[in-house]
């Protein structure tokens, strides 16, 4: 083009732009949309689902058992299994799980009574939760080396759909008018019915697709950094117990550990604001117990690591420690995945999901209704320039 | 689509015209190709299959004994620079575990307990650890297993890389420079 666009022009490329950005993969998109709202709310799913993962308080004074509790019920009931870590539900309809292996290698994880350490179930060979994540976050394409290039194909969206957010924001002229004359005509055919709740939805869920492309393109971001080797962390590498602090006994057997009820205290003494909901065992001789939890911010884990023989605090990683540019990036995927406040934020998330599906899948069926007419009259255009033509493409252009 | 739209120029431009929806269908394609790879790898990790994807055998290890597995058939990882690194698991005797204070692999045999190489870590019954491939690795190297004891004594087997890791040997084959 010789001179310099219109403002009519410009306004008709944003809604080109906008139509065309996801469609030669929108099923992609709409099965990446729709197993990220599954996944959401998958642990919920299960709930329904599974009967052996609920506990509920037996009643109002009952306490949950302490950690050293568990473990002792499970070793009574089970004594052969190996327990490799605990952690409290973090919403308080569901058992407490523990990570278990068994002789012979099998490792699964048990759903446990948080009030009378029962062992109520194993978990299922399917895992829902985990297929529904690995389906929406990486596509199942393994890890082998690094991020699975599925990952990248999928964190990749996260570009269309922030540019789908601003262009459709740029062509639905004034659509803050929206939120205070919503429209949603459903008698006069489907066209109007997707175009109206197109806009509608779109407006509703700025925020959360706001939310969801950045996160979205921060897991890329994330990927990147990883593979080419490059840390933000101001987490030190891994501490292990010194060789000359492992007891040596006088029998050849292995040195009695602390128990868990005493990291708990330590850790409770030791590390003011920690809040403790979950707790991995030691690995090895000269590895530590880690024990975590939420802090002040809810979006951000706290660790800490106990020497087993010695009780001493060995490291932990609170949130006085991290760098803020941690802040912003730790916060990334809970933002996304909605998993920072109970039930209700869960919800939220689920429904917002569900609504950014419906817009994929709107916008396709107002795109197979309109844009294909609508990039035809402008490719004719661009072949023999007629003005009286052009402005009628724009005005058909309008969403 | 509509007949307006300009005929595209080159035969890349026309296949895209033609075949960019097809993405779609291409797209569904990769996570049905990989859901079989997908549930045998959830259970590997349940254990269900096995130590590892390759059982390579038990050995004695002075009075001990271990079983030792292949953790992924194929070429090691390059982790940067920590260098390649291959994954292997082991399962030592149940009689013995509550003698073991610790077990190590390394490629190459150690000149002490220091270098004993990778500590091996996780569930007693199925230790595991990744094991850096050393420059000098040819295909007759051996795997070490190192145990020591919580009475103090420490014991060793090799297991020749050809047995270990025959996926390993194809893979320093294939490296420039490789030795016959």
């Amino acid at each position: 083009m010789s001179k310099p666009m219109s403002k009519k022009n410009r306004a008709k490329t944003w809604f080109l732009v906008h139509s065309w950005l996801a469609l030669p993969i929108w099923f992609f998109l709409l099965i990446v949309c729709v197993t990220g709202t599954l996944a959401v709310v998958s642990q919920e799913i299960v709930w329904l689902a599974n009967p052996e993962i609920r506990a509920s308080q037996p009643d109002d004074d009952a306490q949950p058992l302490s950690y050293g509790q568990v473990l002792a019920a499970i070793h009574k009931e089970r004594p052969e299994l190996a327990v490799e870590w605990l952690s409290s539900p973090e919403e308080s309809h569901f058992a407490l799980t523990a990570s278990v292996s068994e002789p012979g290698g099998g490792s699964y994880r048990l759903y446990i009574n948080p009030y009378s350490g029962a062992i109520q179930g194993v978990s299922p060979t399917f895992d829902f939760s985990a297929f529904t994540r690995a389906l929406h976050g990486w596509w199942l394409v393994p890890f082998t080396n690094g991020y699975s290039w599925g990952w990248y194909l999928v964190s990749l969206l996260g570009l269309p759909l922030l540019v789908s957010l601003i262009t459709g924001l740029v062509v639905y002229k004034r659509f803050w008018k929206g939120f205070f004359t919503p429209r949603l005509r459903v008698t006069q055919g489907a066209r109007v019915f997707w175009g109206d709740f197109h806009r509608l939805s779109g407006i509703w869920s700025i925020w959360f697709i706001a939310v969801i492309s950045i996160t979205g393109t921060w897991f890329l971001i994330e990927a990147l950094l990883s593979d080419f080797h490059i840390s933000i962390s101001t987490e030190g590498p891994p501490s292990f117990v010194a060789r000359h602090e492992v007891p040596i006994t006088a029998d050849g057997l292995a040195p009695p550990r602390l128990g868990l009820d005493q990291i708990t205290a330590i850790a409770a003494e030791k590390i003011p604001g920690l809040e403790v909901s979950f707790i991995t065992l030691p690995e090895d001789a000269f590895s530590h117990y880690g024990i975590g939890g939420r802090g002040w911010y809810p979006l951000m884990f706290q660790t800490a690591e106990i020497n087993p023989y010695t009780g001493a605090v060995a490291g932990a990683n609170l949130l006085s420690n991290r760098s803020t540019l941690e802040f912003v990036t730790e916060s990334m995927r809970p933002l996304h995945t909605g998993d920072f406040g109970g039930l209700w934020i869960k919800l939220i998330w689920a429904f917002f999901g569900l609504v950014l599906s419906m817009m994929v899948l709107s916008g396709l069926l107002i795109w197979s209704k309109r844009t294909v007419q609508a990039t035809a009259n402008l490719t004719r255009r661009a072949q023999r320039v007629k003005p009286q033509h052009a402005a009628t493409i724009v005005s058909e252009g309008q969403p | 689509m509509s007949k307006a739209i300009a005929a595209p120029q080159t035969t890349a431009q026309r296949l895209w015209h033609r075949y960019r929806f097809h993405l779609n269908i291409a797209m569904l394609a990769i996570p049905l190709g990989f859901m079989p790879a997908y549930f045998e790898n959830a259970a590997m990790f349940r254990g269900t299959l096995g130590l590892g994807e390759r059982e390579i055998g038990e050995f004695t290890v002075g009075p001990w004994s271990a079983r030792v597995a292949e953790w992924h058939v194929g070429d090691p990882e390059a982790e940067g620079k920590a260098g390649n690194m291959k994954e292997f698991a082991v399962a030592l005797c149940e009689a013995c575990l509550p003698k073991v204070k610790a077990a190590y692999l390394r490629i190459g045999k150690p000149r002490n307990l220091r270098t004993a190489g990778a500590l091996l870590s996780g569930s007693p019954y199925r230790l595991m650890a990744e094991v850096v491939v050393p420059q000098n690795t040819t295909a007759a190297s051996d795997l070490w297993l190192t145990v020591e004891g919580w009475d103090g004594s420490v014991h060793h087997t090799a297991i020749p890389l050809a047995n270990a890791s025959p996926s390993l040997i194809s893979w320093l084959e294939r490296q420039p420079g490789a030795r016959p």
